[in-house]
């Protein structure tokens, strides 16, 4: 797969489609899984992790599903950043020592990082609420490569992963939401108080200690011993719909007590964005938040979801760069940025289908 | 009262049973918190590995003294950098160092039995890693004679495998 081709398309789970997607923006789980016979990657030689990567490959072929393989230790940091913006990387491998990697799909649904903080870390993700389809997906996935690999498993403590934070299922089960209602009516953080309370986990966009993008939060599981996966994605399932209920009724609060001065919030933020000259990235996921808002709300009609959620992630620092074909200063990315988002907003240009 | 670690006020009160013996905790809210407690207020976010640091400190603080002597005999991490990093060697670690780790997986978890999806048995994995850590510890010394034994052997493994 060439890198350069992922700039023409956008993940499946960007497209905007799937139940509640208009809060959901996608559902995730990822397992975390370890090699039996290898010490964990934090303690593995180069030539372990070379090991690990090559029964890896050797792996990937039992997979059904096509997966491109790339060596994320050969790729520019550039090129590091744009899969970390794509949510297909972590930070934390991107930064990473040693041979590392990452198998993903064409969709870009499907992630499978390799000598991560564990051997293994396998993503699915798909847009919309949908977290029995994706469970189902990746267990598949994983049955699939456990033909060929040994995971290292005890009975009594389940997968064993190099934190002890994991062990167990192994598994993160998470959605993530668009809250802007939740954020504007000043209740988001009496909704994170109750969900730290039932130990679930809330972060933001790039995962553990990122701001709150654009209000995007992830929600996920944190306990991962003593519960199954079945039983978690359960409790998932029985949360989520409270919280959306808690965002719908703050956005109809805003919408009757405030219309007037929502609409404007939101014509204003659309109006920046067609017209902006140059703009941060941190006011272009403000005003993207709220244009998102509007659209669901009906004030905006001639713009997709999916284009917006595209936006989210092809105004970040490396996309544009990608764009562009060259290494852009902060002032030449804010021109880039704007121009960028006038193109997309003004032009009627279709979304990415791909 | 006053904290039991610092100067200030205590506010939380806790009893816990310790090794059988009950334990009375009086800590004001900042050490509370970097000894793991979770608090009612605690901000969201708080980043999970200083999370997990505390509740190593917390958990086995008291058990350092023996605890300290032990490592790992299939990959040698010892017990103390565990409590450092918060990342444990190898598989093995589990095991060797269950008298830690349990009561650390009570308090991260709320349990210490697995439930859900099981992987197949296999049941060479712990000779492996240490043979993988006698072929470091050859290579480290520049035996390679007894380097390219190990690694025959453990060629040998994988077409079995």
């Amino acid at each position: 797969m060439n890198l350069d081709d992922l700039t023409q398309t956008s993940g499946e789970w960007l497209r905007g489609t799937g139940p509640e997607s208009d809060i959901v923006m996608c559902s995730r789980v990822r397992l975390a899984r370890n090699m039996a016979d290898f010490p964990f990657t934090n303690r593995a030689s180069r030539s372990e992790k070379s090991e690990i990567e090559a029964h890896f490959k050797s792996a990937l072929g039992g997979v059904t599903m096509g997966l491109s393989y790339m060596e994320v230790s050969d790729l520019p940091s550039l090129d590091r950043q744009f899969l970390v913006e794509r949510q297909v990387i972590s930070r934390e491998l991107a930064g990473g020592e040693g041979p590392r990697g990452v198998a993903i799909s064409r969709q870009e649904n499907v992630a499978i990082m390799v000598n991560e903080e564990d051997h293994l870390r396998i993503q699915y993700m798909m847009s919309g609420f949908r977290l029995h389809d994706v469970w189902e997906e990746i267990n598949q996935i994983d049955d699939q490569l456990e033909e060929t690999l040994a995971y290292a498993f005890n009975s009594q403590l389940g997968y064993l992963t190099a934190c002890p934070t994991n062990v167990g299922t192994g598994i993160r089960v998470g959605v993530l939401l668009h809250l802007p209602g939740l954020v504007q009516t000043k209740q988001i953080d009496k909704v994170f108080r109750a969900l730290q309370k039932i130990n679930l986990a809330v972060r933001g966009l790039y995962g553990e200690g990122s701001q709150a993008y654009g209000d995007f939060y992830q929600i996920s599981n944190q306990q991962t011993l003593g519960k199954s996966e079945l039983e978690l994605i359960r409790i998932l399932s029985d949360v989520v719909p409270q919280v959306l209920q808690y965002e719908r009724t703050a956005r109809q609060a805003l919408v009757t007590e405030r219309r007037q001065h929502l609409h404007d919030q939101v014509s204003r933020a659309y109006g920046v964005l067609k017209t902006a000259q140059t703009i941060s990235s941190e006011e272009t996921m403000l005003l993207l938040s709220s244009v998102r808002m509007g659209i669901n709300l009906g004030l905006i009609d001639d713009l997709s979801i999916a284009t917006v959620n595209e936006l989210f992630i092809q105004t970040q620092p490396a996309y544009l760069q990608k764009l562009r074909g060259n290494e852009l200063g902060v002032e030449e990315r804010n021109v880039a940025r704007a121009s960028y988002l006038r193109s997309r907003l003004t032009n009627g240009k279709p979304t990415t289908e791909e | 009262m006053t904290c039991q670690r610092c100067e200030n006020e205590a506010s939380v009160h806790l009893t816990e049973r310790v090794d059988g013996r009950r334990q009375e905790f009086h800590l004001c809210s900042a050490c509370a918190r970097q000894a793991g407690l979770v608090l009612p207020d605690s901000p969201p976010n708080l980043a999970l590995d200083s999370v997990v640091k505390g509740l190593i400190l917390a958990n086995v603080g008291e058990l350092a003294g023996e605890l300290a002597e032990l490592s790992c005999p299939d990959c040698g991490t010892k017990f103390m950098e565990f409590r450092g990093s918060g990342r444990l060697g190898c598989p093995s670690d589990y095991e060797g160092f269950a008298q830690g780790l349990l009561p650390l997986l009570q308090r991260i978890h709320g349990a210490t039995r697995h439930v859900g999806k099981v992987a197949r048995k296999r049941p060479e994995a712990g000779k492996r890693l240490r043979l993988r850590t006698l072929l470091r510890d050859a290579i480290a010394r520049e035996d390679y004679e007894e380097a390219a034994r190990l690694r025959d052997r453990l060629r040998a493994g994988d077409s079995h495998a």
